[in-house]
């Protein structure tokens, strides 16, 4: 999981748009889509203003994330965001006639700034090291207290034994890095060439086969119903 | 002084253990998460009790989702700058 930093705010000097003076408030348009895709000078405005929120949703992330930054320094987070702004920016507009008006077009805009700028951070925190798909290599599991001690010993021991007979070599591979070695989604999707969306597909379904396996062992206890079924069987 | 292959530490810990094992039904997946997560922060804003299982589910099992999520949260609500 990523460091943050949540409890302390984004330093006022640092957050939106340097050289991008929008005043973001007062006068946002009343019908975004509209403005964004409408040729004049509302949409130079719309576009200015967006703009400057996406900046500010990205430094809010990149300062978020800042302890995991090869260099923290002030200029480095406003440079990666403005950056990270600019890419958001263009995958918001490919997006925009799907925007239903169900949340406000800023929430809505935030998300895409965001999700930018963490993957931007998850990037060079990553960018220099060594990535590997490794097999299983366990030998004991290790545990926290002398009292759950078996208990946690029998379950990682019935859990190394499930993960060699229930899942692929390619699913053992990324349930390694990600759950064990915390290798970050997008991280291992890009060195792999493939999507966050598909490796958590991996890791879903990962789970599915050793919870069952668990609960055929009698490691696991079988709590959870399906959830939507509320007055059903 | 062995074989080329790295020997970190490969015990499961107990954080090991607990992701590996986790519940995450409700199936949602990333794109899904990602479509609806400003819709769900919103709702969360308004009713702390708000309940989305598959939501849930996913940004227990998927921690960059759940980071941008709970990034979108501070900023939404003014907490974060
Ligand atoms: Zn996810």
């Amino acid at each position: 999981m990523s460091t943050t930093n949540r409890d302390e705010p984004l330093p006022l000097g640092l957050s939106p748009s340097r050289g991008q003076e929008a005043p973001v408030g007062d006068r946002e348009p009343d019908d975004w889509v509209t403005a964004l895709a409408t040729p004049g000078a509302a949409q130079h405005d719309a576009m200015r203003r967006l703009h400057a929120l996406m900046v500010r949703a990205a430094a809010h992330q990149v300062w978020r994330m800042r302890a995991s930054l090869p260099e923290p320094s002030r200029d480095a987070v406003n440079d990666l965001a403005n950056q990270a702004a600019d890419e958001a920016m263009t995958a918001l507009l490919g997006k925009l006639h799907t925007f239903q008006g169900r949340s406000r077009f800023t929430t809505w805009a935030f998300k895409f700034a965001i999700l930018q700028a963490a993957t931007e951070v998850r990037r060079l925190q990553w960018q220099h090291r060594e990535l590997e798909l490794r097999d299983l290599d366990v030998a004991a599991p290790v545990h926290d207290g002398p009292e759950h001690a078996a208990e946690a010993q029998d379950l990682g021991t019935a859990l190394a034994r499930a993960m060699r007979s229930v899942l692929t070599p390619h699913q053992r591979r990324v349930a390694v890095a990600l759950l064990v070695d915390g290798v970050p989604i997008d991280v291992l999707a890009e060195r792999l060439g493939s999507t966050r969306g598909a490796l958590y597909k991996t890791v879903h379904d990962v789970r599915v086969r050793l919870r069952a396996e668990l609960v055929a062992t009698g490691h696991l206890t079988a709590v959870t119903p399906p959830s939507n079924s509320a007055g059903t069987s | 002084m062995s074989t080329n292959a790295p020997q970190p530490d490969r015990a499961l810990t107990p954080t090991a253990i607990d992701a590996l094992t986790m519940d995450t039904t409700p199936w949602l997946s990333c794109e899904d998460c990602f479509e609806r997560m400003d819709i769900y922060v919103e709702a969360l804003a308004r009713d702390g009790s708000h309940d989305d299982a598959a939501m849930a589910a996913h940004l227990r099992g998927c921690p960059a989702c759940a980071e941008e999520a709970d990034s979108l949260v501070d900023l939404v609500t003014g907490s974060g700058t």
